[in-house]
This record gives C-alpha cells, structure tokens and sequence, in this order.
C-alpha cells in the first residue's frame, strides 16, 4: 500500500494547477513586466543618447565658433535637432527672425527669443519623462497585484484543507507554492522598475538642470551680441 | 505607446527584455528542485470483529456478504505452494494443513450445492442473468452458514494462516523487498490484532443488540499511539446509542499499541476501524 507519488511540482505545473484569478494575475504581472523591462531598456538608450548629444553640443558650443555656422550645421542635419541643439535652435531663429525687424526693442528680442527656448526646453522635457509614470506605476502596484494573486491562491488552499481531517503541510504546500509565485513575479517586475524610474528621474533632472543653465548662458550671449 | 524617437532602438529593447524574461524563466528553472516526492499515507484496515455471525436468519445487507465471500480466491491460491510449506516447523504446518482441508471441503460442498442448484433453476427460469443472480445469493447464503464452523479456529490460526500466505508470497518471488515486506505485513498484523483486542475489551456490547449493523471508524494516530482528535464516524450503525459505544471505547483505549518499529508508523497513521459489534 505504500505507494509514492511523484508529485510534479515544476513551474509550468504549478501555473497551470493554480485557479482562474491566480492566472489572469499572472498574465498580468507578466506583461507588465514585459513592458517595464521595454520601457527600461528604451529610456536607458534614449537618455544615454541625449547625454551624449548634449556634451557634443556643449563641446560645440564653448569652443567658441560662429553661431550662425552652428547655427547652420543644426539646421542642415536631416533630422529634426534634439535635446540642447533644439533649444539653441529655436532660440536662435526666433532671435533672427527678431533681429531681422528694424526697430525692435532688445529686450523684446531677448524676451521673445527666451520663449521660443523655453517652448522646446518643455518638449525635450516632455520626452526625457515619457513612461516614468508608467514605471512608477509598475513599482507601486505590481507588489499588490501579486500579493492578490497570492491571497488568492492561499485561500483555495485553505478551502480545500477543510475536508481534510488532520492538516499535513503536504496539503497546503503545493497551493501556498504556487500563489507564491504570483508574488515572486509581482517583486520581479517592481524591484526593476522602481530602481530604474529613480534612477531615470534624477538623470532626467540632472539634463533638466543643464538644459537651463544652457539657456541662462546662451541668453547672456544674445544680449552680449545685440 | 512610444515616441517616434524611440522608434529605432524600440527593437532592441524588446528583445533585451525579452532575455531578462526567459533568464529569469531559466533561473527558476535551475535554482529551484521543483520536483517533490510525497509518500501517500498508507491506510490500514483492520477489523475488530472477525468472527461472523451465527444468527443468520438476521437481515444482512449486502457489501458484507460480499465481503465474507472473499476468502474463497485464497482458497485456490493456496495449494499451489504447499510444497514449500513442508518445510516450515511442525505445529504451523498442521493447522495450516487442517485448515486447508477444512476449505476444500467447504468448497466441495459448496460446488455440490451449486449443482443441484443449477439443476433446479434450469428447470424453472430460462432468463440467465436472473439465474446466475440467485446461484450467487445462494452461494453467498452457503458460504456465511458454513462460516460458523471455521468460527471454531482460534485468532492464532488466523494469524498464522495470514502469516504463511504472506511466506508464501515471499517465496514465490524470491525477491528480498517483497520478503521484507511480508515480515512486516507480519509484525504489522500483530499489531493489528493488538489494537483490536484493546479496544474490543472496552467496548460496551450490550448497547448493540439490535440487528447485525456495522460501523466505520477513522482514526489518525501519533507516533506515540495517542489519538489524533476524536475518531470520526465514516459509516453509522442506525442506532446513535452503539456508534457512541463504540467511540467511547476507542476513546478509553488510547493509547493503542503500537509496534516497536517506528518505520512502520505510517501504516498506522491513518486507521480505518471496522466494526460490528454483535458478531
């Protein structure tokens, strides 16, 4: 009579044992985690990228050459400028565009001309924090929703336990494991996620603070000039 | 969902996240021995009244009648090794050889019952499903009035008789397991016996006396032999009067006697305890 069972307890048999909600959580946290990682690895390329440009620019710009042929190369790139060189872009045409009218007051100019900087400094913003709320999102929610799936789980593994007349750990083990797992890839897309959205939002600042102080002293250049 | 500028590195992030996923998959994998072997708990059932009823005029239902029939295969079995049982010592010998005698005879008998039986329904009924019916009925009604006879045998023949059928076994596939587990199949029934005569000592009888009922119980022992919570009634007897005797008197024999070999605990975890108390 003494017959063991093998009890097949791989992953892939412990997702498809668990209930209906255990599994749609699952799902859920899986693509989301999906998507986190896409997102991570995106916005680790994008604000490289805009690091990057915007120390070629700076480079660019305190060697101290002409600005209309700095000017000139933005422009005549085929592709739309991004980060500081769209911001010295818009600043400086608005400022042409100004200069070009006869009898405009400075100040007019400069106010006119720190508009146009400001205007792109927002849209270069708007991109650098695209989906940080979404990986914030990820870092706070996903816990819960895996901690759900877990509860979940571990209350049909009770329910069943109330037939049983004396409670063996090998009763409940198996459902307790798997809504764990739920759990377990909760944390795994939010650990990730809330690193990377801190991590992105203080380089987004940093470049935010740059791009400012771009404007600040490409201001002072303009009026220098006029 | 994506800016146009992320467009051209779009690919290469999902692909990356993509290999986080399946290395986390991997790493599940690997890390962890999924795989988990879990002994079912053995269920051992015994029976603490064997000996069988002598009123049979009383109303019996049916799965006990079948269950009584079931000694008959033994019975065929049993000559087929009897040259091995030569060899055993003297006194088991004997009682095993008169107790085969016995059964063979019981089985003549019973085949010339059948006979005449058959002979008899021939002439009345043609339909054959109702026939073989009644034969088995009949059969059944045989072999319980002549049940009383072996009644005579005491516990220990049976024990013994158990004990050789399980030598047999052994023997006859001259494997070491399959030995090892008929001695404890041995010390097991032992035990068996033990637990039924501590309780059949406390149960009160007299709260019993109608009918031929029977009754189940589980109960879930501790390695110690203490009981596990009270027993739980399966299977009741009709009158609330003798399922609580009965109880009781499990009750008043905890704890029960176990055997000294805690390897074979696990047999005794879960017992299901069948009774009927008037036999």
């Amino acid at each position: 009579m003494a017959v063991a069972v093998d009890n097949d307890m791989s992953i892939f048999s412990l997702i498809a044992g668990a209930s209906l909600p255990v599994q749609l959580v699952l799902l859920v946290l899986i693509i989301t985690s999906l998507f986190s990682w896409w997102y991570i690895f995106i916005k680790l390329a994008t604000i490289k990228r805009a690091e990057a440009s915007a120390d070629d620019f700076e480079n660019a710009f305190w060697t101290g050459g002409d600005l209309n042929k700095l000017f000139e190369g933005i422009t005549a790139g085929h592709r739309k400028a991004q980060g500081m060189a769209s911001i010295f872009e818009a600043g400086f045409k608005e400022y042409a565009r100004h200069k070009q009218q006869p009898r405009m007051e400075i100040s007019d100019v400069m106010e006119g001309s720190r508009r146009a900087m400001r205007a792109a400094y927002n849209r270069e913003l708007d991109d650098l924090d695209a989906h940080l709320p979404f990986l914030a999102s990820v870092g706070s929610v996903s816990p819960y929703i895996g901690l759900f799936g877990t509860v979940w789980g571990i209350m049909n593994a009770f329910r069943g336990l109330s037939n049983v007349a004396q409670a063996t750990l090998s009763q409940v083990a198996p459902g307790i494991a798997e809504a764990l797992v739920a759990t377990a890839i909760g944390l795994f897309a939010a650990i990730p996620a809330v690193i990377a959205y801190n991590r992105f939002a203080s380089s987004v600042d940093r470049l935010s603070v740059r791009y400012e102080s771009f404007m600040e002293e490409f201001t002072n250049i303009l009026q220098r000039k006029s | 969902m994506i800016r146009a500028y992320e467009k051209e590195v779009s690919w290469k992030a999902g692909a990356y996240a993509i290999g986080v996923h399946l290395v986390l998959l991997v790493a599940l994998l690997i890390s962890f021995n999924w795989k988990a072997a879990h002994p079912v708990l053995n269920i051992a059932e015994v029976e603490l009244w064997d000996s069988l009823p002598k009123d049979v005029q009383k109303p019996m239902s049916a799965p006990i009648i079948e269950e009584q029939a079931k000694p008959a295969p033994i019975v065929d079995e049993a000559p087929k090794p009897e040259t091995v049982n030569e060899e055993k010592p003297a006194e088991p010998k004997i009682d095993i050889a008169l107790e085969k005698k016995k059964k063979e005879l019981i089985q003549k008998e019973l085949v010339k019952k059948e006979l005449e039986q058959k002979k008899l329904d021939e002439q009345f009924k043609k339909d054959k499903a109702l026939e073989q019916k009644k034969q088995l009925d009949a059969l059944k009604a045989e072999v319980s009035k002549d049940k009383p006879i072996k009644n005579n045998t005491s516990d220990a023949l049976k024990k013994l008789q158990q004990e050789a059928l399980a030598d047999d076994k052994s023997e006859g596939d001259k494997q070491a397991i399959s030995a090892k587990a008929s001695a404890n199949a041995g010390v097991v029934g032992n035990a068996i016996n033990k637990i039924q005569a501590k309780i059949r000592g406390n149960v009160n009888k007299t709260l019993c006396r109608e009918g031929n009922p029977e009754l189940m119980f589980d109960i879930i022992l501790l390695p110690t032999g203490q009981l596990s919570g009270i027993p739980k009634l399966v299977k009741s007897s009709g009158s609330a009067a003798c399922d609580e005797a009965v109880e009781r008197a499990i009750m008043a024999s905890d704890p029960l006697p176990l055997p000294a070999d805690s390897s074979l605990f696990s047999q005794f975890r879960n017992l299901k305890l069948k009774f009927r108390p008037n036999d």
